[in-house]
């Protein structure tokens, strides 16, 4: 691996100013398991390396049932998925991160870094945006708040400006009546990345669902709100039937990657497939039976 | 490039060391201090030949720098158990035919540890799951989740 220098600044102010100063050069490094590949590849080359671990602001994952929860940047998916907090209040996001690459990558990656990273093949921006989470990017003239969904740009692009940092993950106290689904589908059992995911959310409304987000991601540059598919689930009993005929919206609005793991009329068929199953199974359906 | 000196505890044994920022974990392990069990197989993250405990949790040190290891706690395969003394698990994987030709074992020694140590008795899948980030080209894996199955029934596993 190419020579570089390892700063670790201990407060957020510090870690700011390193980024200010050494502006193109510096690259942030929070867990660093996918930083070290694309650095040890030459994808990446930086002269400084600006590690976070040891800014205690960024780690630690809390909840207030007014404002709901804030996970510090540097929780790695570990932590998400065994904080006792986010076991009893998001339990999609629970599963989601335990469910998550491996386990010791699990023990090492952190969600921030994931974020920010943007590679399309991973779990958390799907589930994420589904849930409504928000992010808090700070930079040298003060904090911004994004959606998720603004967030994440495109296919290894964020909203990140130089010089920002990814400080947390927000998430709206939740609703009674929630429903909330996140699915990963794999081309193998033994692949750790998923070809496609999908993250669905809504409110139950006696038959019905309301607030309805459905987002497809690992399949597409970046995570995908589908509009008309949740428009389309709205107000509606759900039945295999609705589900089919979402499943095709679906299919048909994506925007389909293609490369080495699977082409995009692949991904379109696995998606397909996703969405039919995740909205019989979030309205208590087998997806097993097929509509008549 | 900077140099850092960095102080852990290495398998119980507190050590000082000073090591250039772009040294991986794996190399600091195997170069340094000549502990090679912990192998090197793919260097990219995927196969956990290189897997050890950090902090009790079981991570690829070929993903790792050895400056993030200041401060904290290390166990390889070379902590986990001693001819004469192996560790449950490592007597387990002799017993089942956990291993064939054995380039991989450490890592997945490491990795059922931790397994256990979180779930004193998973279930097949629990431990399939659990030794997902290691591959193994020889066993098919069964006799290491027989090996792991067996360490848990017999109580050894927290």
């Amino acid at each position: 691996m190419h020579e570089f220098e390892f700063l670790e600044p201990e407060t957020l102010e510090q870690a700011l100013a390193l980024l200010a100063e050494h502006d193109d050069d510096a690259c942030v490094f929070a867990g660093g398991t996918a930083l070290l590949l694309a650095m040890r590849q030459r994808m990446m080359v930086p002269g400084v390396v600006v590690s976070l671990a040891r800014v205690g602001s960024l780690h630690g994952i809390s909840y207030d049932p007014a404002t709901g929860l804030r996970i510090g940047a540097l929780s790695r998916h570990d932590d998400v998925a065994r904080s006792p907090l986010v076991r009893e209040h998001y339990p999609m996001l629970a599963a989601m991160a335990a469910g998550l690459a491996n386990p010791q990558v699990r023990n090492q990656a952190t969600i921030g870094g994931n974020l920010c990273y943007a590679d399309p093949a991973t779990d958390p921006p799907t589930c994420l945006i589904a849930m409504g989470a928000e992010v808090t990017l700070a930079g040298p003239d003060g904090e911004r708040r994004l959606p998720m969904r603004d967030f994440c740009v495109d296919f290894f692009t964020t909203a990140l400006e130089p010089g920002e940092i990814l400080t947390e993950i927000r998430l709206p106290a939740p609703r009674a009546g929630t429903v909330g689904l996140y699915r990963r589908h794999l081309r193998t059992a033994a692949e750790h990345r998923p070809v496609a995911n999908v993250a669905l959310t809504a409110l139950q409304q006696g038959t019905g669902w309301t607030d309805v987000r459905l987002v497809i991601g690992a399949a597409t540059p970046s995570p995908q709100t589908m509009t008309r598919a949740a428009e389309a689930l709205t107000g509606q009993t759900i039945t295999l039937a609705l589900a089919e005929k979402v499943a095709a919206l679906v299919a048909e609005d994506l925007d389909a990657i293609s490369d080495s793991r699977g082409d995009a009329a692949f991904r379109r068929q696995v998606v397909r497939a996703a969405t039919r199953r995740i909205v019989a199974e979030a309205a208590g359906l087998d997806w097993k039976e097929h509509a008549a | 490039m900077s140099t850092h000196k960095i102080t852990l505890t290495l398998n119980g044994e507190r050590i000082e060391a000073e090591v250039p920022a772009n040294r991986l974990l794996s190399d600091f392990l195997r170069d340094d201090l000549a502990l090679t069990g912990t192998k090197r197989g793919c260097e990219t993250g995927v196969c956990g030949a290189c897997s050890v405990l950090v902090d009790g949790d079981v991570v690829k040190s070929c993903l790792s720098l050895a400056v993030q290891m200041n401060g904290r706690n290390l166990t390889t395969v070379e902590g986990l158990g001693k001819v004469g003394a192996l560790h449950p698990l490592q007597q387990s994987f002799m017993e089942n035919g956990g291993l064939q030709c054995g380039y991989c074992t450490p890592g997945f020694l490491m990795a059922a540890a931790d397994l256990l140590a979180r779930n004193p008795s998973p279930d097949d899948a629990e431990i399939r799951e659990g030794l997902s980030g290691n591959l193994c080209r020889c066993t098919g894996y069964q006799g290491i989740v027989d090996a792991i199955r067996a360490t848990a029934e017999a109580g050894h596993g927290a």
